[in-house]
């Protein structure tokens, strides 16, 4: 689904909007602060038949269901003869030359989105699911995690639902839940050993989780965080340069600029991320992991999105507005022609409280910024981390 | 937002309401979790004749009655428990001691739980039906309680918590709550006992303040307890095997499952049954698909404490382990004799044992010819054992002298009756008691420590030689059904009992779509004493020259319907069961003997089948029908024969015989032209003294034309059947196949001939074999072809029944019989195929509906599986009682015979004396004291002994044995014992 659906606001809203929504400090319709999420309302463990699965419900009304399902897998083997080769790809980079170690394949995760009203092989739900599985996969150290051993794997099979209509765009919904769904995610535990064809405990209690958590001590009210944790993609937007999370459907209809950034947390710190954005070039850069005191927090990928802004009706100023007696008339088609010339040249010049879309990329200081304001220390990401900490997962 | 899941806190109904939830993996690798809501009642009630608050909330019947209350209000007291006790025992009680349970002297007004009678299904089929056979017998009071569904006895599983343990909880708390319920509904409450023979679940039972006692201490306290104390096993300690060194262990460890699922899978592993050779108990060979000859396993440690019968997985062993089979017999009694069964020898390999290996590998080593080591194998795990009740006998130089006096528990040997069974030990305080009888014992275990397996007695049949007892033992270890019928099966008879008659009105529904054939000259020709008359036949005339010949078989699928009860016990009978004296039937004799038996003089139903043949025996069109047909006359084969040879007889009936004997040797001709087989087992007549009914004559059967003019009707009958049902339901008609002996089974023999007479075998197909067969005539020896086509006949596969779905049309084939297609539908009274047969037949004719168990190939497939299986035990227990009455017929007897060399071993060599169909192993040992030096040569079959006595032994040779009786040490079965008396 396209992040641009349903905008029915007039360019004088949009204008008012846009207005307000620059001030210093913004004034957001719904009296939130910029960095304040919207509140709501989170499950775990709703569908008994499944391995793991959410529920959260934001107070707009929309609710998305994840179930994670989890089936073993004969591992493909490989055809390549790392004896030989070793040698010779120890130059690279790549640190894959292992084989004898747990090693993950993209395949191994199949996800699924699907948005009330839209079809499956919908552009924008293909496009919301890739950034979902973009962010789960782009470190490498998620499939690992569903290896059993050199000839199985789990092949793990995730399943979004948004139940609601998608009354605002439902990528931070989606994400918390399948988060969630993730941590809550077991299975079942492993008897065998070595390559042999696995065996499972057929005690559920025992199943491990996905993403093990310190050992389980004292009060059971609040489930102790896991030491890993399942990527966050939260969306941003920027108004002139005031970044906004978390943000409604309405003011990503005035949004100059709109990304979707993936953050992840590990305990151990690797140090490469991706990081690749949906225009045309592709840029990779590298950027550092913060330390913070809570979270360990990684950026995982970027990625821009269309804002609904840049589709809506401009307004227009009264200077052009014949209504308002502007050229009122010229009759013969030679003026005309020079109103046109006119009109375009002040549509495109900002006039103080005409509505016009925004034109042109993203400035590189604001999404820099846009970025740091998620991973800082305290940050956005740290605090949300921290609030779906409060879950209980059992 | 309201939460979704359901809120226990809020929900009224939510303490009824609970979920398993378990990961449930399935057979091809798929893991699922399964959730199970389980609805939780309160109104089951105890079922105590006591209780009169579960008996408002009973469940009612039709009628609003309830249901009678099963346990008793006064039950039986122990020393223990004067006032008064039920049983509750747990799941191992009864997977150890059903035997005890099914006591009459003790062991009433039990409570079978619903976990610990699920558990027994899963972990045994077999004792799970004796156990619900125990719950709907109204005299021993057995209730299940269906625990899992009260509130009150419903337990949750724990963390880390197995399933077992969980399990063992839920007896607990049951019987926790029949304690407080109980003491709640009368004062003077019997006390609800737990038994169990787990230590740990007794340990647990006792800190939780529950009655609880191991099944000897139980037995104990019962008057006559010391009886019942033998068919306790020991108490279980789960672990008590870690506590033992590793060096006293005798046995290599068997893989874990999974590794086994993966070898398995990969091809590495290899499963099949595990067989061991009659000759020879330290062999035993595994039919795998892999490959096509079986696997050889050699020697204890590889047969690793698998039974014969145990679905086992193997490895093949590396190339220079690969041995010949052995050319010698090893008899575990003679091997293993004097060995103490109350110590365990810390060597798993005997040093007699050890003695015979060593000739053994040094014979090889001699002689090793790469070509002829076959592949060996070693047993790595069990998938399922495959054990049953045994009969055998105490081996008497097991038994310390002090034993057979005192009352003492002592171990003692049982050998079983099944040379292919190793040795049991049994533990047990009647010693004095048991020994020179028949009894029944059961394997418990078979431990890594110990040598042999570990059982228990269940029974005792009666002395050693008794023919009571000796009956039974058969029938017990052929699995023969020997009860009597059931009332319930007995409640499906007409209730017209022997005074059923075909209805004279043709109104009546019994004669719907029947034809009436009375008119017709049918006639029956069966076995001397014959009473359940199978079949009748008829030929005559046509005016074109043609003949119409009739086969009529009994209609038993008007009497026995689908599903009932007769049915179903018919089902799992499987076949009549004929011994020298005895027959078992497979229907009720009012049945098998009267009212569908096709007897002389009287109207019956019957199932027709009628051709019209041309004088040449060429059929020129057939049709099947249900009819009504008077017999007019039932011959005996040797009362037909005369009749026929009779050229005075001039009758209508007797006319008709001719043609049909005239047709049948036609019939034969072309049959033998396609190619089947004449094959051949020794058979043979025991005759008895009518009074006492005790052998006095064993004769072969001699073979009448008459004979083969009854069989080749029933085969043209079978034959024509088979291809109509198979045409109405090609996917579910019950038809019998005889699959084409893989070549190699034929190498031995083909190379036997070859090398002692110079006569090739050819086995390409069964036609050849057929001709080869009639060209292997010693002209000094009229026998030898016999003894050639006895032999040819043991190398093939057995025939078996079959769904027609589970297989391609070309494997239809009947080998021997060199048909197309084949299904039996000639016997219905005495084998329960031809039943089915016949109601796919009347259903293919439209006579009636199908009835769903006629056409749902799941079930036709378990029906086949079980006849095939009933009917080779019943030819087995009938050949075993001809053997056990030659014994006695030529007890105290002894006479000269000639006999064959039909197998040879460089210790001995089998005999067969045809006249009474015995063959029987003559050792080097028994030619002459002390047993002469003997040497074997493989390559030309010849065993020539030298020292104490000189001889030449070939194969096929022929030899003058004295035949005495003698009671067999080992087995304790009166068999036949032959000498050598000379060479010819």
């Amino acid at each position: 689904m396209a992040s641009s659906q349903h905008v029915l606001l007039s360019p004088a809203e949009l204008a008012y909007l846009h207005a307000s929504l620059s001030l210093t400090p913004p004034i957001r319709p719904d009296g939130r602060s910029p960095t304040q999420f919207r509140p709501l309302v989170a499950e775990t463990g709703i569908l008994p038949g499944t391995n793991g699965s959410a529920r959260i419900c934001f107070a707009d009304g929309t609710e998305a269901i994840v179930g994670v399902k989890a089936e073993v897998e004969r591992t493909r083997t490989r055809h390549d003869f790392p004896s030989l080769d070793e040698s010779a790809e120890d130059d690279d980079d790549l640190d894959d030359n292992q084989n004898d170690v747990v090693k993950g394949d993209n395949d191994w995760v199949e996800m699924t989105v699907e948005i009330p009203g839209y079809r499956d092989d919908d552009a924008g739900t293909v496009f919301l699911s890739a950034m979902l599985s973009e962010a789960l996969l782009a470190d490498g150290e998620f499939t690992k995690r569903l290896w059993i051993n050199q000839r199985f794997h789990w092949k793990l099979y995730l399943d979004i639902l948004l139940i609601s209509p998608p009354l605002s765009y439902p990528l931070p919904l989606l994400s918390l839940t399948t988060h969630l769904a993730l941590l809550a995610a077991r299975l079942p535990r492993l008897k065998s050993e070595g390559d042999e064809d696995p065996l499972f405990d057929d005690d559920w209690a025992a199943a491990p989780y996905l993403y093990p958590r310190p050992s389980e001590k004292g009060s059971k009210a609040t489930a102790p965080a896991p030491a890993a944790r399942p990527p966050v993609t939260l969306l941003v937007m920027a108004v002139g340069n005031n970044i906004i999370f978390d943000p409604s459907k309405e003011e990503l209809a005035v949004a100059d600029v709109a990304l979707a950034v993936s953050v992840g947390e590990s305990s151990s710190s690797t140090t490469t991320t991706t990081t690749s954005t949906t225009s045309s070039k592709p840029t990779a850069m590298d950027i550092d992991t913060e330390e913070t005191k809570g979270h360990n927090l990684r950026l995982l990928s970027v990625r821009t999105i269309d804002p609904p802004s840049r589709l809506t009706p401009p307004g227009i100023p009264n200077a052009s507005n014949s209504a308002y007696g502007a050229n009122a008339g010229a009759k013969d088609t030679e003026k005309k022609k020079q109103q046109q010339e006119q009109a375009r040249t002040a549509e495109s010049e900002a006039v103080e409280g005409v509505w016009k879309a925004p034109r042109g990329g993203a400035k590189t200081l604001v999404m820099a910024t846009m970025v740091q304001k998620v991973l800082e220390k305290g940050g956005v990401a740290d605090e949300v981390l921290d609030a779906l900490d409060g879950v209980d997962l059992n | 937002m309201a939460s979704l899941k359901r809120s226990f806190e809020s929900d009224p109904f939510a303490q009824n309401i609970s979920s398993k939830v378990y990961v449930r993996s399935t057979k091809s690798g798929k893991v699922q979790k399964i959730v199970r809501e389980v609805y939780l009642r309160q109104d089951i009630p105890c079922s105590s004749k006591l209780c009169n608050a579960c008996l408002k909330i009973a469940p009612r019947d039709a009628a609003n009655r309830p249901i009678p209350f099963v346990l008793s209000e006064k039950p039986a007291g122990t020393s223990v428990f004067t006032q008064g006790h039920y049983i509750v025992p747990d799941t191992n009680a009864f997977l150890s001691a059903m035997d005890l349970f099914e006591q009459s002297s003790a062991f009433y007004d039990v409570i079978v739980l619903q976990v610990v009678l699920e558990e027994v299904r899963a972990r045994s089929l077999p004792l799970y039906n004796r156990l619900v056979s125990l719950t709907k017998s109204e005299d021993k009071r057995f209730y299940v309680f269906f625990n899992e569904f009260r509130l009150e006895t419903y337990v949750t599983r724990e963390e880390n918590e197995s399933v077992n343990d969980r399990n063992d909880r839920a007896v607990r708390k049951a019987i926790k709550w029949y304690n407080e319920h109980l003491s709640k509904a009368s004062k003077k409450a019997p006390a609800v006992v737990m038994l169990s023979n787990d230590r740990d679940n007794l340990r647990k039972a006792k800190e939780d303040g529950i009655p609880a006692y191991s099944l000897a201490n139980y037995v104990s306290q019962l008057k006559d307890g010391e009886q019942l104390l033998d068919m306790i096993p020991e108490l279980e300690e789960r672990d008590a095997l870690i506590e033992k060194k590793p060096g006293q262990f005798l046995y290599p460890e068997h893989y874990t499952l999974s590794k086994i699922n993966t070898g398995v899978k990969n091809g590495l592993l290899h499963q099949g049954i595990f067989n061991v050779s009659p000759y020879n108990y330290l062999e035993g060979s595994i039919r795998v698909p892999a490959f096509p000859k079986a696997l050889l396993i050699l020697g204890r440690e590889n047969i690793n404490r698998a039974v014969d019968g145990d679905l086992v997985v193997v490895e093949v062993l590396p190339k220079d382990q690969w041995k010949q089979p052995s050319t010698q017999v090893i008899e575990e009694e003679a091997v293993t004799m004097n060995e103490n069964p109350t110590e365990e020898g810390s060597d798993l390999i005997s040093e007699k044992e050890r003695k015979v290996l060593q000739e053994e590998a040094k014979r090889t080593l001699a002689k090793t010819t790469e070509g002829h080591a076959l592949p060996t194998a070693k047993v790595v795990g069990v998938i399922k054992r495959n054990w049953r009740q045994y009969v055998g006998h105490i081996d008497q130089s097991s038994v310390s002298s002090s034993a057979a006096q005192g009352r003492k528990q002592d171990s003692v040997f049982v050998i079983p009756m099944d040379k292919k069974i190793p040795k049991i030990r049994l533990r047990t305080r009647q010693v004095a008691e048991l020994l020179g009888k028949r009894i029944l014992v059961t394997i418990d275990a078979w431990d890594r420590t110990s040598r042999h397996p570990t059982g228990h007695f269940v029974r005792s049949l009666g002395e050693l030689e008794t023919k009571a007892a000796e009956t039974e033992a058969l029938l017990l270890e052929y699995d023969v059904q020997y009860r009597p019928f059931p009332k319930t099966v007995l409640d499906c008879l007409p209730k017209e009992g022997h005074d059923w008659k075909v209805p004279t009105s043709m109104d009546d529904p019994g004669w719907r779509d029947r034809q009436d054939l009375r008119d017709l000259l049918i006639c029956s020709i069966d076995p001397i004493g014959c009473q359940d008359i199978d079949d009748a036949l008829h030929a005559r005339a046509l005016p074109n020259g043609n003949f119409e010949v009739g086969v009529h078989i009994a209609d038993v699928s008007h009497f026995v319907k689908p599903n009932n009860a007769m049915d179903t016990e018919a089902s799992i009978r499987g076949t009549t069961v004929y011994l020298v004296d005895k027959r078992i039937d497979m229907l009720p004799m009012l049945l098998g003997t009267d009212l569908c038996s096709l007897k002389p003089y009287v109207e019956r139903y019957a199932f027709s089948v009628i051709w019209e043949m041309n004088s040449n025996a060429d059929i020129v069109g057939s049709r099947f029908t249900k009819s009504v047909i008077k017999s007019r006359e039932a011959f005996s084969y040797e009362q037909a024969q005369l009749r026929i040879d009779d050229a005075s007889q001039q009758d209508e009936l007797t006319n008709s015989i001719r043609t049909l004997l005239e047709l049948s040797k036609k019939l034969k001709q072309k049959r033998l032209d396609a190619g089947a087989l004449s094959l051949s087992s020794p058979e043979i007549k025991v005759h008895m003294e009518s009074e006492t009914s005790d052998p006095i004559d064993v004769k072969t059967k001699e073979h009448l034309p008459t004979m083969s003019l009854v069989e080749e009707f029933m085969l043209l009958a079978n034959t024509s059947v088979a291809a109509k049902i198979y045409e109405a339901f090609p996917q579910t008609a019950i038809l019998r196949r005889h699959a084409a002996p893989p070549k190699t089974n034929f190498d031995e023999l083909a190379n036997q001939l070859r090398v002692k007479k110079g006569l090739d075998l050819s086995v390409e197909s069964s036609r050849a074999l057929a001709d080869s067969l009639d060209l292997c005539v010693d002209p000094k020896e009229p026998f030898f072809n016999t003894l050639i086509r006895i032999m040819a006949t043991r190398c093939m596969m057995s025939a078996e029944y079959f769904c027609s779905g589970t297989q391609s049309y070309p494997e239809f084939r009947h080998y021997g019989l060199a048909s197309e297609i084949y299904t039996h539908f000639t016997s219905p009274i005495r084998r329960y195929a031809d039943l089915v047969a016949h109601r796919q037949l009347a259903a293919a004719i439209e006579y009636e509906a199908v009835h769903p168990a006629v056409r749902s190939r799941g079930r036709l497939e378990a029906v086949c599986k079980n006849i095939n299986v009933r009917h080779r035990n019943a030819q087995l227990a009938g050949r075993a009682s001809i053997a056990y009455y030659v014994g006695q017929a030529l007890r105290g007897k002894a006479t000269e015979e000639d006999g064959f060399v039909m197998k040879i071993f460089s210790n001995g060599f089998v005999v067969l004396v045809p006249k009474f169909g015995i063959e029987s192993l003559i050792r080097l040992r028994d030619l002459a004291e002390p047993e002469p030096a003997a040497t074997y040569d493989a390559e030309t079959y010849t065993l020539t002994t030298t020292g104490s006595r000189e001889l030449k032994v070939e194969l096929f040779q022929k030899v003058r044995v004295k035949v005495t009786d003698q009671k067999d040490e080992t087995t304790g079965k009166r068999g036949v014992k032959m000498e050598l008396v000379s060479t010819y």
